[in-house]
């Protein structure tokens, strides 16, 4: 339906959008080859030598440790409740279900920044300062969302007769669950798992009030490298997060399809 | 010859939900190999029976005996039943085969037997060939019947059918009914059908059940319903009929004279002097001419309708009145719009109803 | 936000047991929420209108609304999410409709250059920016070489750079919410208005953009909300020179030890995002 000019209007903008979009990823990946110490693009050589100083960046490995462990917790306890909730959520059986949906994919929307501090001023008021379990309860608030919103909205598109079926066939409520739901929802909970899994390993707006000298997670030791000391080593780090997020993306596409992540049906 | 023992009896089952009585002390009894429909409205309580005979809706009063069994309660793992649903259900994710075959694998039936049923349930529904398709990859009228071939494998007391025709085309449908029932019959299954759909009611059962309102209003056979209608609902909810108002002055030994506006008639039915009845017959009934022997009437013809192998003519006969007649093909006479015309039909095929409010 | 479609029978009221077994259900979910982000919110609420002596004051909202230098500041974070919001639009809306009729590898391809940003860190991107636009960065490199300009253009810690740093940043979690929509658009639609005599530019208004109004809607309050509240953004790419409430509530935590002003800048950043999701929430209802 559209005209001819439109269409390569429209084409035109969107090559330029993803072209827009892969420059910085482009520059860092091949800035992590200089072969000097400072960016200098374009490149005079190639050099892998940032790369092998990744491991000696201060306290990179402890950073790396602790937003592992913060990440992966955190998704997996937020797709427990996070599902479970969206459960209850889409079977529409629970007064107000719709604006605790709203309620639990609120903080998508709210600035990280506040929440941080909010966080900060309100773990010091109740005494709740180990570093550790602050990072992961706060973290709970980061994931917790992203999972309610694609597990909400993959439920809603589920037919709950299926299970109605399941049961006449011969399972019991608990058995029809796991038999029928869980395949059909594989997808929404895979999406979710891997979102939420960016979401808290990149965050920086909450983990900035909460890190201490002792424990910072990545993204607050690579602002800090930037501020204090930045050479290409940071590059070949931010490079290697990239490939693995590729990685990542390419097994994602695989299993669910890239287009299902982006929220259209199939 | 004795009958056959009753292979579902449900008593005295009725069901809330909130304020409202969906179910109202409903008993019907059904036996093997029957095939019955639950025929109403929309909220005529139709899903409902169905739903608490497969033990999805538990009733709050009442029994429900399959198999000899008291199985009111129990809930639908146990109870042995096969369920085709108005949307098929079907397991997006397993193939074709996959979902025939998945009541047996949750009973932890051996791979072999498992296979042979899978087998003979898509023989029995002519899908042998679509085994290893996906769910996704069928038409409609192919969901249907691995839904039925699903509902069939694990060989249950009852089959239920939830609507399951009404999201096919007109033709398809009423090739599957045809086809639904020859199976069902072959297999000798016992099977309730819900449906809002009186044609399907009529071709497909071995006895109707009219519902309205939490009740059954008429239990009988298809021709039986059709023709010896018990009330107004069940006249109005099957077939096409004439229904002229009027009050009752005269009768006796099983019929009453009534005064209407296109004259005075004579029908089945026992009523007060001076009650407000409505009249009805059947279109069939009505013959072009006069006749001093039977009820008659006449009027101008407001419409004449052909549909192949019959022609329905309706007639405003008057004082708000109409008639409709149904002429076979055979017919030479077939009047014209604006004729004045003459019908005439037996009183013993003309029953009277108590007249109420609207349904 | 979310449709939940009821696939029961009709407006049949849970049995208890049921009910309660969904708020057991909910109960992790709600009790995580409102103890960790409503309740700290709440609580942050009060620090803004705490006085370290004692009592209530709003002497941190008089300075923060008062003071021709705050008020400037709070400008400058709405005109970055207003910007930035507005150019991300133009660029991905059409760039959506282009998206929705890609096919195969291309869609795929496509698809994940706008999630792959979104898994590089705002930090790493914003320092990739840096690069690009220091006066001994590549596209002042690539410009003198190529001969269209003698000096180095001076774009890093400009206005300009920030609002395509933001832009760049952004675009993502503008594109993705309205190719969801149009993606699921029928042609039909498009189609009968043709039928009916509508023109393609009157297609286009009256039934394209309002079909694709929550998807818009949800993509400009997403990204309003990001950009108006970017920390990393600015700090790198122009520093001291366009102070947000964001810097302004970092610089008032990490260095100036100022809680409660700083708590009155969070309130502040809060409220102007509620509005938004509001304002949202408000277009993207159906109409009677």
């Amino acid at each position: 339906m559209m005209t001819r000019h439109a269409i390569i209007f429209c084409w035109v903008l969107a090559i330029g959008l993803a072209l827009f979009l892969l420059l910085p990823l482009v520059v860092i990946a091949a800035a992590s080859f200089s072969p000097t110490p400072v960016f200098d693009l374009p490149l005079s050589g190639a050099s892998l030598r940032w790369y092998g100083r990744i491991g000696r960046l201060d306290g990179f490995w402890p950073s790396l440790s602790l937003s592992l462990q913060i990440a992966v917790l955190s998704t997996a306890l937020s797709l427990v409740a996070g599902t479970l909730a969206a459960i209850a959520i889409a079977r529409g059986r629970l007064p107000g279900a719709t604006a605790l949906g709203t309620l639990l994919v609120s903080p998508l929307m709210m600035p990280g920044l506040v929440l941080g501090i909010a966080l900060l001023q309100y773990f010091r008021m109740i005494g709740f300062t180990a570093t550790w379990s602050a990072l992961l309860v706060a973290h709970l608030v980061v994931t917790l969302p992203y999972v309610a919103r694609t597990m909400i909205a993959g439920l809603s598109r589920f037919d709950f007769t299926l299970i109605e079926a399941a049961r006449t066939l011969g399972c019991t409520y608990a058995g029809s669950v796991i038999r029928v739901m869980v395949p059909a929802l594989a997808p929404s909970f895979l999406i979710s798992g891997l979102f939420s899994l960016l979401a808290s390993f990149d965050n920086y707006p909450v983990s900035i009030f909460l890190t201490d000298v002792r424990s910072k997670t990545l993204p607050i030791r690579m602002l800090q490298y930037i501020e204090e000391a930045p050479d290409p080593t940071l590059a070949a780090l931010s490079t290697l997060i990239l490939a693995g997020t590729l990685v990542l993306l390419l097994i994602s596409d695989r299993l669910v399809g890239l287009h299902r992540m982006a929220g259209t049906a199939d | 010859m004795s009958e056959p023992a009753p292979h579902l009896v449900i008593s005295a089952v009725s069901k809330r939900f909130g304020a409202a009585t969906v179910l109202d002390r409903v008993d019907l009894t059904i036996r093997r190999g029957e095939l019955v429909t639950l025929l109403g409205p929309s909220g005529c309580g139709k899903t409902t029976l169905l739903r608490a005979i497969a033990g999805l809706s538990p009733p709050d009063t009442g029994t429900i005996a399959l198999a000899g069994r008291d199985v009111t309660h129990v809930p639908p793992h146990w109870r042995n039943v096969g369920v085709v649903f108005q949307s098929y259900a079907l397991f997006p994710h397993l193939t074709v085969a996959g979902n025939v075959a998945f009541g047996l694998k949750v009973r932890g039936a051996p791979k072999a037997d498992i296979d042979r049923a899978v087998q003979r349930a898509l023989a029995l529904v002519k899908l042998g060939h679509l085994g290893g398709r996906r769910i996704s990859a069928l038409s409609g009228g192919q969901q249907q019947r691995v839904a039925l071939a699903r509902a069939i494998a694990v060989e249950p007391d009852v089959l239920l059918f939830d609507e399951a025709l009404s999201a096919l085309d007109r033709k398809l449908r009423e090739e599957m009914q045809i086809e639904l029932r020859r199976l069902l019959q072959d297999v000798k299954a016992t099977a309730i059908f819900v449906t809002h759909d009186q044609d399907e009611a009529l071709t497909m059962s071995d006895r109707v059940a009219v519902m309205n309102k939490g009740r059954i209003e008429q239990l009988a056979a298809p021709r039986e319903l059709y023709a010896r209608p018990a009330s107004l609902f069940a006249l109005n909810f099957v077939g096409l009929s004439t229904r002229i108002a009027g009050q009752v002055v005269g009768g006796q030994d099983g019929m009453v004279d009534v005064v209407t506006p296109v004259g005075r008639l004579s029908a089945r039915g026992a009523f007060q002097l001076g009650a407000s009845v409505i009249v009805a017959t059947r279109p069939e009934q009505l013959r072009l001419g006069a006749d001093h022997e039977a009820n008659s009437a006449s009027g101008r013809v407001r419409s004449v309708v052909f549909q192949g192998s019959r022609t329905l003519v309706d007639v405003d006969a008057g004082a708000g009145a109409s008639l409709l007649a149904e002429l076979s093909g055979r017919e030479a006479e077939v009047p014209r719009v604006h004729d004045e015309v003459r019908f005439a039909w037996p009183a013993a095929e003309t029953f009277a109803f108590a007249a109420e409010a609207s349904p | 936000m979310t449709d939940a479609v009821l696939s029961a029978p009709v407006a049949t009221p849970a049995p208890d047991r049921e009910r309660l077994a969904a708020f057991g259900f909910v109960a992790p979910s709600l009790l995580i929420t409102a103890l960790v982000f409503v309740l700290p919110l709440a609580l942050l609420l009060g620090v803004s209108v705490l006085d370290p002596k004692g009592g209530v004051t709003s002497a941190h909202y008089a300075r923060l609304l008062g003071t021709p230098y705050y008020l400037g500041v709070i400008w400058n974070s709405l005109r970055l999410g207003l910007l930035t919001t507005l150019i991300a639009f133009l660029i991905s809306y059409p760039a959506a409709f282009a998206l929705a009729r890609a096919r195969g590898p291309l869609r795929s391809i496509l698809l994940a250059t706008l999630f792959l940003p979104l898994a590089a860190s705002v930090i790493v991107k914003a320092f990739a920016w840096t690069i690009l636009l220091r006066s001994d960065g590549l596209i002042n490199t690539v410009l003198i070489a190529a001969g269209i300009i003698e000096d180095p253009i001076r774009m890093i810690f400009t206005q300009t750079a920030l609002i395509v740093g933001a832009v760049n940043i952004f675009l993502p979690f503008m594109v993705l919410p309205i190719y969801a929509v149009v993606a699921q658009l029928d042609s039909r639609y498009a189609e009968a208005a043709a039928t009916l005599g509508a023109s393609p530019l009157v297609v286009f208004f009256r039934v394209i953009l309002p079909l694709t109004l929550p998807g818009i809607v949800a993509g400009v309050a997403l990204v309003f909300s990001l950009s108006v509240s970017a920390y990393v953004v600015p700090t790198l790419l122009i520093g001291e020179k366009y102070p947000t409430l964001a810097t302004t509530i970092a610089k008032a935590y990490l260095l100036a030890r100022e809680p409660g002003f700083g708590a009155a800048a969070g309130v502040v950043l809060l409220a102007i995002a509620i509005i938004v999701v509001a304002l949202s929430a408000l277009l993207s209802r159906e109409p009677k």
